[in-house]
This record gives structure tokens, C-alpha cells and sequence, in this order.
């Protein structure tokens, strides 16, 4: 086994950036769309808002501290290159301050969807998500960029963790839901729970899709190339060291299985119009489920590809 | 008749020269041209340079003298290496080989290290071709550690920046000879400029079959070699015949 130069800070780091950028993506989408989410639009917003900057600030402080020398991380602000890195710290450096600003606009007790600082929520919701999504691409860019590392140079990883971001984003909002919304008594922080409940269960079964999707894809070429993608892919495929992890943790418990039961559980409304019904236990364990699988696939994908190399000298 | 050539070739460039020295500088041409004419051999000198090495594995005995002057050179922290040597040993006896590699930085033509290095602390010199590292700007990140193909890159576990061969830019920009070069005991490493065609090193390249590490990746490495073994342990999954290599570093694999 290989000593990871890239160890367990950097892979919290993608993971916990990953799940702040999707909430805060989530938020400032669900704020900017008109109907929808009807009544519950704040309340959502408001939670994917106040929760996002937190992961996201560890895991940039667990990156700077990873190097050794904290204030060095300034050395990255100097210039901007063509670095992955470079352009990513940029875009993490902008994402951190203005989604602190989005969030503090939530903060007022008299913040609510008609006050007197929805323009400026609206403005930084606006700039915010495309941030976001920056700041979910780059980490599989940045992976990608090199032909060193057979397993992660491949344009559909950047899809693969962007999706797992935006996934974790909806699954944290679902978790932060049960605990403050569902039983709320408060009609603006509890919104119309049902129906919210439905649309996030279902958006967050749309995105798991796609993830799948794109795991399937990513697994097949890799499997139906020679050389050295297919030497790389055996860490995760079945024999490899990685490969309980990647099958069991990310395919089955982070995909298949919380895909399954959002699908059972939209199933009857999606097809049959009946009234859709939200069970707090589902709406604790799936996400936990999410997000167990949303750090496995970051922790198998950057451990599989130091552990492997091209396959010839 | 090839010196003849050679001549009317030198004076062609010579007359290049001059004209296109004449049309660059307009003011005071006369001048210029004078200049331009005495400088000729002097511009020879300074022109671009791109530095290389050869190595012909067929001299090299594994003795590791290389890797320990290196080490001295640099004051290199223990369990890192800025060069090193590795074994490969192959087949089943009486049908056996053992081969050495010696390994560097490859300074390669298009540095993946330098592509991804996000504060510019990597760089290729334009005037030399060697890879550097300013660890004034290093961050320390592994980015670079991450995208070469090599692993010549470390980081030094004293100062916590990456760290990696260059050439012994120290000595050569003094006209020496790197230091493993110069304490090769088997005269199996030649250090010059690749782009003089009348320098040793392509003299070599031009005359003997050669190959890089890697040459899939793109990189083109400036470290060649002759006779190398490039057989990996890879090769042990046909079961046709036993590949056995030491890295003689802390990471016992090759990456």
C-alpha cells in the first residue's frame, strides 16, 4: 500500500466542500424559482443558506492546515494560473465570503420572503450558485487533469462529483428538515412540510439517478478499455483493494439503496396521484445514507487513484 | 565538399543575420551590423539551451554513488530521494537478469508538475529547459507530487515544500557536471545541451537506439536511456516469467 500524499484532510475537504456548495446551490436555486415549493420556498432556502458555509469552512480550514504552513495558503492569491488549484482556490476564496453574506441575509427574526433585503438575497442567490456549482466542478477537474493518474483522468468524474454535491446538498437539507421544520409550529419556518418533503425527495431521487448514471459509465470504460485505465479501475473493481468499499458503501448503501426507497416512497403520487405521506425515519436514515456514501465515493475515487499508476514503464 | 557546404552554409546564416540585424535596428545600422557581425560566435554561446541527460544502463553497475552524492549535495532528508537507483531482476534460474535503473526528474518538454502547480512555484526555464522549484512561492498542496508521472517529486519533510532533481543548477550554471554525473564511476550518465547538435549527449542520441520512461504520457521526458530494462512488476500477473523491482526507496512499489 502507498502512502496517500493526498490523505483523509483533502478527502473530508471534497466531501465536506461538495455538501456546503449543493446546499447552498439548492437554496439559491429553490429561493430564485417561482412556485414549486409554494410556502415552503424560504424554509428551504433558509436551510440550505445557514448550514452550506459551515461544512465548506472545514473543510478549507482542514486543506490549509493539511499543508503544514497555514498562512503559505496565501501564496495561492498572488496570481491566477491555469491550475485547477488555482482557479478552484479562487472560486472557493469568493464562494466562502458571499455565501456567508447569503446566509447572514437569513439571519433578521423579520426575514422573510417580501422584506427589505430580498433584492440583495436575490442578487447573492443569483451569483452564489454558479460559485457553487464552481466550487463542486473543480474538485473533479482538478483530480482529472493528469494523465499520472490513470483512474481519475476522466471527464466524467468532474460529473460525478458534482452530482454527488448537489445530492449531499438535498440530502443535508432533508436531514436539517426533520429536526427544525417538521415538527415547527411556526407556519414560516415549518412551510407546507408534505408537499416540500415530496419535491425534495423526489429532486434528490432525480440526482441519484444521474449519479448512478454516470458510475455505470464511469466503471464500463473504464472496464472496456486496456491499457492504463483498466489496470487503474481494478482498485475498485471486484478483487481490488478498494472494491468492498466502492460496491458496498457507495454503490449500495450511498446509491442504490437510499434510490430505491425515495423511489418507493414518491412512487404513489409520481404515478398514481395519491396523497404522498413523510416519515420521519426515512427522512433521517436516507440522508445519513447519502452522505455516508457521498464520503466513501470522495475517500474510495482519491485513495484508488494514488494507490495505482500507469501500467508501464 | 561537406566542409564546403558547411562554410557557404555559415555564410548564409551570416548574411541572414546581418540583414535581419540591418532591418531590426534603424537607427545607427552601421553600427549594429558591426556588432552583429562580432557577436556571431558569442551569440553561438548564449543561444537557447536545453539540457539533458543520457544514460546508458549498460555502464551502470548499481553501485548508488548517483543517488549518495546527490544526497550530499543536497543535504537530502532521510527517506527521500532525488535520484535513485532501482533493480529489476527477471526470470527463473539459470535464465535470469538483473538490470539497473538509475532515476531522476525527467525535465520533461511539457511538465504535467508545472501545468497543475497553482501559485507558479514550478516552472521550466526558457533558458535552460530545467524544472525548478521556487520554494519561496511553494505551498506545499502535492499537486505537483500527484501529476508526475515519475515520482521524482517529494516533500521534504524538513521544510515542507516539494523538492525534486534539477540538474544541479548550481554546478552546471558554473559549467560543471551535476554531481551524479560527475561521480559516475561507470561514465554511464552524460550531461549536456540537447540542442547543440555537436555536443556529446546528441551525439549519442543521434547515433545509439534510445528510450524514455513513459513515453505514452506525453510528456517528453529529457532523460534518455540506453539499454534500459522496462519491464514491471505488472508484467508477474502472465506467470510467464518472475519480475522482481526494487525501488531502493521508502516506497517499496514503483509508482
Amino acid at each position: 500500500m502507498h502512502e496517500l500524499a493526498w490523505g483523509l484532510p483533502v478527502i473530508s475537504y471534497f466531501f465536506l466542500a461538495g455538501m456546503g456548495a449543493g446546499a447552498v446551490v439548492v437554496s439559491g436555486s429553490v429561493l430564485l424559482r417561482k412556485g414549486g415549493f409554494g410556502a415552503s420556498r424560504f424554509a428551504i432556502a433558509r436551510c440550505g443558506a445557514l448550514i452550506g458555509p459551515f461544512p465548506v469552512m472545514l473543510g478549507t480550514f482542514l486543506i490549509v492546515f493539511e499543508l503544514g504552513q497555514p498562512f503559505r495558503a496565501l501564496n495561492l492569491f498572488h496570481l491566477i494560473n491555469l491550475s485547477p488549484m488555482s482557479i478552484g482556490s479562487w472560486f472557493l476564496n469568493i464562494f466562502i465570503t458571499l455565501s456567508v453574506l447569503y446566509a447572514m441575509t437569513f439571519l433578521p427574526p423579520s426575514a422573510g420572503p417580501g422584506d427589505k433585503l430580498a433584492p440583495f438575497r436575490r442578487a447573492l442567490a443569483w451569483i452564489c450558485v454558479p460559485l457553487g456549482i464552481g466550487v463542486a466542478v473543480y474538485t473533479g477537474i482538478m483530480l482529472g487533469a493528469m494523465p499520472a493518474r490513470p483512474l481519475w483522468n476522466s471527464p466524467i468524474l468532474s460529473a460525478l462529483f458534482t452530482l454527488s454535491a448537489l445530492s449531499s446538498g438535498v440530502a443535508v437539507i432533508i436531514l436539517a428538515g426533520v429536526f427544525i421544520r417538521r415538527k415547527s409550529n411556526d407556519i414560516a419556518i415549518r412551510g407546507d412540510y408534505e408537499k416540500s418533503s415530496y419535491l425534495l425527495i423526489s429532486s434528490d431521487a432525480l440526482l441519484l439517478a444521474g449519479e448512478l448514471m454516470v458510475v455505470f459509465l464511469f466503471i464500463l470504460f473504464g472496464h472496456l478499455t486496456i491499457g492504463d485505465v483498466r489496470y487503474a479501475m481494478s482498485a475498485i473493481l471486484p478483487g481490488g483493494n478498494l472494491a468492498v468499499m466502492f460496491w458496498g458503501l457507495v454503490v449500495l448503501v450511498g446509491l442504490t439503496i437510499p434510490f430505491v426507497v425515495e423511489i418507493y416512497q414518491i412512487f404513489p403520487k409520481l404515478i398514481h396521484g395519491r396523497k404522498f405521506k413523510s416519515h420521519a425515519a426515512i427522512e433521517v436514515i436516507v440522508p445519513l445514507a447519502i452522505l455516508i456514501g457521498g464520503f466513501a465515493l470522495r475517500y474510495t475515487i482519491v485513495a484508488a487513484g494514488q494507490i495505482t499508476a500507469p501500467a508501464t514503464l | 565538399m561537406s566542409m564546403k557546404n558547411k562554410i557557404t552554409a555559415a555564410r548564409r546564416g551570416f548574411m541572414k543575420k546581418l540583414v535581419g540585424g540591418a532591418a531590426a535596428v534603424t537607427v545607427a545600422s552601421a553600427g549594429a551590423v558591426l556588432a552583429g557581425a562580432k557577436a556571431t560566435p558569442e551569440s553561438n554561446k548564449q543561444r537557447q539551451k536545453h539540457y539533458g541527460m543520457l544514460i546508458d544502463t549498460r555502464k551502470c553497475i548499481g553501485c548508488h554513488t548517483c543517488s549518495v552524492s546527490c544526497k550530499s549535495e543536497f543535504d537530502v532528508p532521510l527517506g527521500v530521494t532525488r535520484s535513485w537507483v532501482e533493480y529489476t531482476e527477471k526470470g527463473t534460474y539459470p535464465n535470469v537478469s538483473r538490470n539497473f535503473l538509475p532515476r531522476l526528474c525527467n525535465h520533461c518538454r511539457h511538465p504535467q508538475c508545472v501545468d497543475v502547480c497553482p501559485t507558479g512555484a514550478t516552472y521550466k526555464r526558457p533558458q535552460d529547459g530545467i524544472v525548478v522549484v521556487d520554494s519561496g512561492q511553494c505551498i506545499g498542496c502535492k499537486y505537483c507530487i500527484q501529476a508526475c508521472p515519475y515520482d521524482a517529486r517529494f516533500l521534504n519533510p524538513v521544510t515542507g515544500f516539494a523538492e525534486k532533481c534539477d540538474f544541479c543548477i548550481h554546478r552546471v550554471s558554473k559549467g560543471l557536471d551535476p554531481a551524479c554525473v560527475n561521480s559516475c564511476i561507470g561514465g554511464a550518465r552524460i550531461f549536456g545541451d540537447l540542442s547543440d547538435p555537436e555536443s556529446e549527449i546528441s551525439r549519442q542520441l543521434a547515433t545509439n537506439p534510445t528510450t524514455v520512461l513513459r513515453p505514452g504520457k506525453g510528456t517528453e521526458p529529457q532523460v534518455y536511456y540506453i539499454g534500459a530494462d522496462h519491464s514491471d512488476e505488472h508484467e508477474n500477473e502472465r506467470g510467464w516469467y518472475d519480475v522482481r523491482i526494487t525501488t531502493h526507496r521508502k516506497e517499496k512499489g514503483r509508482r
